[in-house]
């Protein structure tokens, strides 16, 4: 059976045009797809029932036997954390935000350590940005900072940047101008008009440049900024100011690197100076397909995107000191219930430790690094192939995502909901 | 030699990410794509072991040339390898330095441990499917 | 169900024409019965007021932009956190609550039906999302078209059918309930960094004008049936003379429907300026209360503001600009593509700004100056104008001349210099309030067919009991007491079931969402019209078949249908 306009799962651009073909409860083909979501629908290596550490190996447990053990971990725990979130629905997100609120715990999606910097740096000075739509209709100028999205988000160019005709904008390729600027060469940076080659922690100092120039102090420049020219900055500032849309979209170039949330402040700010001169908009390149997500469902319900502690009673929000990386380092929490992410493989070595002498849960499809860390993994369905539910696009546009068909496995949204059922029972309402 | 290693995704990273104890995904983790002429310095080829150390400890990968690094610059897919070697400090943001962490590079024969053999490194317990 | 019977009610029901009767009120299946049998949980309302629950007809409440207010505002949510307690969740937030905060509070005040004025199409589902988790209020969508690039097209192709086929089509996608017009024109010209400044301008690249496009849409509202009018933001929302805007699209208002408005003008209080600097910037309240009592085919809302910190945000991304421009805190936007766009800033008004205080006064002067107070609804555009929790004082403030005057000595003293509002004798009495806040909403809105506002047998049982009686008070002068009466209900009933006891919401929430759907001939149907899906396939950047909203996203949904004459 062939399914039209399915929603991948894997990135932020919740690409919702694939054709999928289904048979046998098992997916057999996708059109439209790039690499990422060919192999994330024809996968099949999951983990087929919940299992439990035991001395130096694992046994597999019932279901029921799981979702108990799971609540009495929780139910034990001084101060656990309830980390991941992003690679699940919405609907499965809300039951943990409730879940968290119920146990006093500390909940904390992936965005702490992908666009948290972003959230900081946006709830400082506020973010001028549009939907995916808006740019593939009108830009003619678009900037990639610090983000590699062949590689991280491979139809980006395609369906609303580089290669994405659009309404005022007949003919992309010839029509747009792209500028790359990264502190290495990248499949992206190939495609780019203009490379700005920026020496490594040098963001900051450029994006202070260019807002020098758009604000017409180009005598204050120095022949050369972070490893780029004067002569450059200005050609690409002459860009900026000249074109009728432009769209800046940012990675993880700027929010891991010295400076951090610093570093997208200034980019906020130089398009908001921009602003001034034509219209321009500023976009992170979010990472899960449904991290945004996450950080919609924790803020309508909390207040807070991210990294939110209930110890209080109320809910608490403090980036570096109530998010995932420093409770972990120092080694606060006594229980960690991972949800559709992997820690172990995207955390620093001291937080992947901590995780290994605490009880940690994870519910997660697949054996992955935090399996190995983990006393207890609870398998569930694939959200987007045995499992549907809302996602957020890197732009905040929600898709509900699609089953594909009836696996076995129970959804995130179901185990989550039997967990919640226990520790409510005991907690009370 | 001393580097400084920068991470981030690569499209086959993505690739095998739901498969992280396989071995393509183990290449992928595992490769340190350096500057042409550091690895002329430190006698490498393609495919040759290294220690990489931080900080944090040492783990071995496996050395692959790259165009668009200088000197001094060592790239590694996001993944427990880097990871190894990434300090937790955040410095109040929440986020560790994991575009800058300090390495030093040397040439070893040691084998490269598998994702697997990492997670009990930390005190974990292996999972074989 | 056993029932549920308030006795000694000291009832105001404008709907039902019932002004201050001491009289008991049957439930039973969420609605109000002639009677119920013995057995019935029973009530004494001790002869305190007793009003239809409250219809909040504008706030900003679910959706995208709150949702944003909210994430760009860590020092807003701190300004009112609560803790679980018994059915209640934690609640962050003073000016933009989490959602649960905002069903709390609206609850307290005795509000059991609001309708969030501004949802993009294309970003329909998280509104949906929201109002599921704003439980203990009805809720019903505005839907945007200000924008939309089908409606421009079929305006230029003055083929008013074609609009109203479009409207049909969206608003069946996206279970929206009105038609909202947010700066027409404005918003797409915003695409490009630009803006129309009167109803004359021309949207760029479309050759139509904002008043073209209203024009046709007030028609195709008709045309379709709706229960509600069109709902506007009037261009040039904030700039010093922007009466004459209001005015003129006040204007172009036929009058088409017997039961109800034919154009709904929302927070006007924002486009009744005259001067034309932030110097010279003055009151021109009078000539558009003038043109209200002119014209029963419009109905308006305050917008009124009050002093303190809020949030701005609206889906009039030039207008937020502007404010930026004044303000430099922070700013947000966000485009839609194909349909409309958005803004937020925080701001702080300040009984030290002079035009804030002109601004404050003029809400005030819409309310006593319209002679009709079913044309005029109390709203604060809520959170722009200020928070909804400030409703209470607003309603004092109508109610007693004392405490104008005694506001007018703590403020700008060179107010009164710009605005009539110190001349202005009139006091709003209990049976004008309960109008201004429930039963001109329900009229406005058409959803009285439904049992809303008023309290008569079939109603919905949504009832609001205030610890205040109107025989023993006088509000011209017990101001204080009007104020703590209005802010926490002693009951508050929704579809016969208590939910709220002395400002604490007691149960987990029931609510529904309302939406309005227009039958058309299939020869009007979009589904099946190449053209359209084809221009969608283009330039949308998500497929027509994963653009509506699911059934599931309402819960329980409750449609209005109507039949098109197309």
């Amino acid at each position: 059976m062939k399914i039209e306009d399915v929603v991948c799962t894997f990135c932020g651009c919740l690409c919702d045009d694939l054709v999928v073909e289904v048979e046998n409860n098992r997916v057999i083909s996708v059109e439209n797809g790039c690499t990422l979501a060919n192999e994330k629908f024809m996968g099949d290596h999951r983990l087929k029932s919940p299992i439990r550490r035991e001395g130096n190996g694992w046994k597999a447990l019932s279901y029921d036997d799981a979702i108990r053990e799971t609540a009495e971990i929780l139910l034990d725990a001084d101060r656990p954390l309830l980390y991941g979130w992003s690679g699940t629905h919405g609907e499965a997100q809300s039951v943990g935000v409730h879940l968290a609120e119920l146990l006093g715990a500390v909940i904390d999606n992936t965005s702490t350590v992908c666009h948290g910097p972003s959230i900081m740096a946006i709830q400082e000075v506020g973010h001028p940005g549009c939907t995916l739509g808006q740019v593939k209709n009108r830009a003619d100028v678009i900037v990639y900072w610090g983000a590699n999205p062949i590689d991280a988000h491979p139809r980006h160019m395609s369906r609303y940047t580089t290669y994405a005709d659009g309404f005022f904008v007949k003919e992309a390729f010839k029509e747009r101008k792209v500028i790359v600027v990264d502190v290495r060469k990248t499949e992206s940076s190939a495609v780019a008009d203009e490379f700005v080659k920026v020496e490594r922690g040098g963001d900051y100092a450029i994006l202070s440049a260019l807002r020098a120039i758009v604000r017409g102090k180009r005598d204050l420049i120095p022949k050369q900024v972070a490893g780029v020219t004067r002569e450059q900055l200005f050609r690409v500032a002459d860009i900026c100011i000249n074109a009728k849309f432009g769209a800046i979209f940012f990675g993880l170039g700027l929010t891991m690197s010295p400076g951090k949330y610093k570093n997208i402040r200034n980019a906020i700010e130089l398009t908001e100076e921009l602003n001034r001169h034509t219209k321009f908009t500023i976009s992170p390149m979010r990472g899960h397909w449904n991290v945004y997500g996450s950080n919609e469902v924790f803020t309508w319900i909390t207040g807070y995107p991210y990294a939110v502690d209930f110890a209080r009673g109320i809910a608490f929000y403090n980036p570096g000191e109530t998010t995932s990386v420093d409770i972990l380092k120092r080694g606060e929490c006594d229980a960690c219930l991972v949800v559709a992410s992997d820690p172990g493989a995207h955390f620093p070595r001291a937080c992947a430790e901590h995780l290994a002498r605490i009880p940690t849960v994870q519910i997660d499809p697949h054996v992955n690094a935090t399996t190995h860390l983990a006393t207890l993994q609870i398998p569930v369905a694939v959200t987007g192939i045995d499992a549907e539910g809302t996602a957020y696009r890197m732009d905040g546009v929600p898709i509900r995502t699609r089953k594909l068909f009836d696996g076995t496995y129970p959804s995130d949204f179901d185990i989550l909901g039997k967990i919640y059922e226990q520790v409510k029972e005991v907690k009370g309402s | 030699m001393r580097g400084i290693l920068n991470t981030g995704r690569t499209i086959r990273q993505g690739s095998y990410v739901e498969r992280k104890n396989s071995p393509a995904y183990r290449e992928e983790a595992a490769s340190l794509h350096m500057n042409q002429v550091d690895m002329l310095d430190l006698e490498l080829e393609e495919g040759s072991h290294v220690r990489v150390r931080s900080d944090q400890g040492a783990v071995v990968m496996v050395a692959r040339p790259a165009d668009g690094l200088a000197r001094g610059e060592v790239f590694v897919c996001l993944g427990p390898y880097a990871n190894f070697l990434v300090n937790p400090e955040t410095h109040g943001t929440g986020m560790p330095d994991f575009k800058t962490t300090p390495v030093t590079i040397e040439p070893t024969t040691e084998q490269v441990p598998t994702v697997r053999e990492i997670m009990e490194r930390y005190g974990g317990v292996g999972y074989e499917d | 169900m056993t029932g549920l019977l308030v006795k000694n009610a000291y009832v105001i029901d404008p709907l039902s024409g019932v002004n201050g009767e001491i009289m008991d009120i049957a439930v039973r299946d969420g609605k109000i019965v002639e009677d119920v049998r013995s057995g019935a949980v029973v009530i004494d309302a001790g002869g305190c007021l007793t009003l239809p629950g409250g219809i909040d007809s504008h706030s900003h409440v679910c959706g995208t932009k709150v949702n944003f207010g909210r994430y760009m505002s860590p020092e807003d949510m701190r300004a009112g956190r609560t803790a679980r307690k018994g059915a209640m969740h934690v609640t962050s937030g003073y000016s933009v609550p989490t959602t649960f905060g905002n069903s709390y509070r609206y609850s307290a005040m005795g509000y059991t039906t609001v309708l969030e004025g501004a949802m993009a199409p294309l970003e329909a589902r998280h509104t949906h999302e929201e109002f599921t988790a704003t439980p203990h209020q009805d809720m019903l969508a505005n839907t945007l078209f200000d924008g939309n690039w089908s409606i421009m097209e079929a305006v230029r192709d003055k083929d008013m059918k074609r609009a109203a086929a479009v409207v049909a089509w969206t608003l069946a996608a996206v279970k929206g309930f009105a038609i909202k017009l947010t700066n027409p024109g404005g918003t797409e010209a915003w695409g490009w960094g630009e803006d129309v400044h009167s109803i004359r301008d021309e949207v760029p690249h479309f050759g139509v004008t904002p008043a073209e496009i209203i024009e046709t849409m007030i028609q195709a509202n008709e045309l379709l049936n709706l229960p509600h009018s069109v709902h506007i933001h009037c261009n040039n929302l904030g700039v010093p003379g922007n009466y004459q805007t209001t005015l003129d699209t006040i204007n172009l208002a036929p009058d088409l429907n017997k039961d109800r408005q034919s154009l709904y003008l929302t927070h006007v209080q924002f486009h009744s300026y005259g001067g034309s600097t932030w110097q010279d910037i003055c009151s021109k309240s009078e000539d558009i209360a003038r043109a209200v009592n002119a014209r029963p085919q419009v109905a308006i809302d305050m917008g009124q503001i009050m002093f303190g910190r809020t949030t701005t945000m609206t889906a009039d991304g030039p207008m937020e600009w502007k404010l930026y421009m004044l303000h430099h805190n922070k700013w947000s936007n966000h485009d839609v593509e194909l349909e409309t766009g958005s803004g937020i800033i925080p701001v702080y008004y300040g009984r030290k700004s002079l035009v804030n205080c002109v601004m404050w006064a003029i809400g005030l002067e819409l309310a006593l100056l319209t002679e009709n107070p079913w044309q005029c609804m109390l709203a604060t555009d809520n959170p722009n104008g200020a928070p909804f929790v400030k409703y209470p004082e607003i309603i004092a403030l109508l109610m007693s001349r004392k405490l104008r005057e005694y506001e007018m000595k703590v403020i700008d003293p060179r107010t009164e210099h710009f605005v009539p509002l110190f001349a202005i004798d009139r006091e709003l009495d209990w049976y004008e309030i309960a109008v201004m806040t429930r039963a001109a909403q329900a009229k406005a809105l058409g959803i009285t067919r439904i049992g809303k506002g008023h309290l008569a047998p079939g109603a919905e049982a949504d009832i609001a009991i205030y610890p205040l009686k109107p025989d023993e008070l006088d509000p011209t002068v017990d101001y204080q007491q009007v104020m703590a009466g209005f802010a926490k209900t002693r009951y508050t009933i929704k579809r016969g079931r208590v939910v709220a006891r002395d400002g604490e919401v007691i149960v987990e929430g029931a609510n529904s969402t309302i939406w309005s759907r227009s039958d058309v001939p299939p020869e009007y149907d979009l589904n099946q019209d190449p053209e359209f899906v084809k221009k969608f396939e283009q330039y949308y950047t998500v497929r027509m078949r994963n653009y509506p909203v699911q059934d599931v996203y309402l819960p329980r949904g409750l449609c209005i249908r109507t039949e098109a004459s197309l």
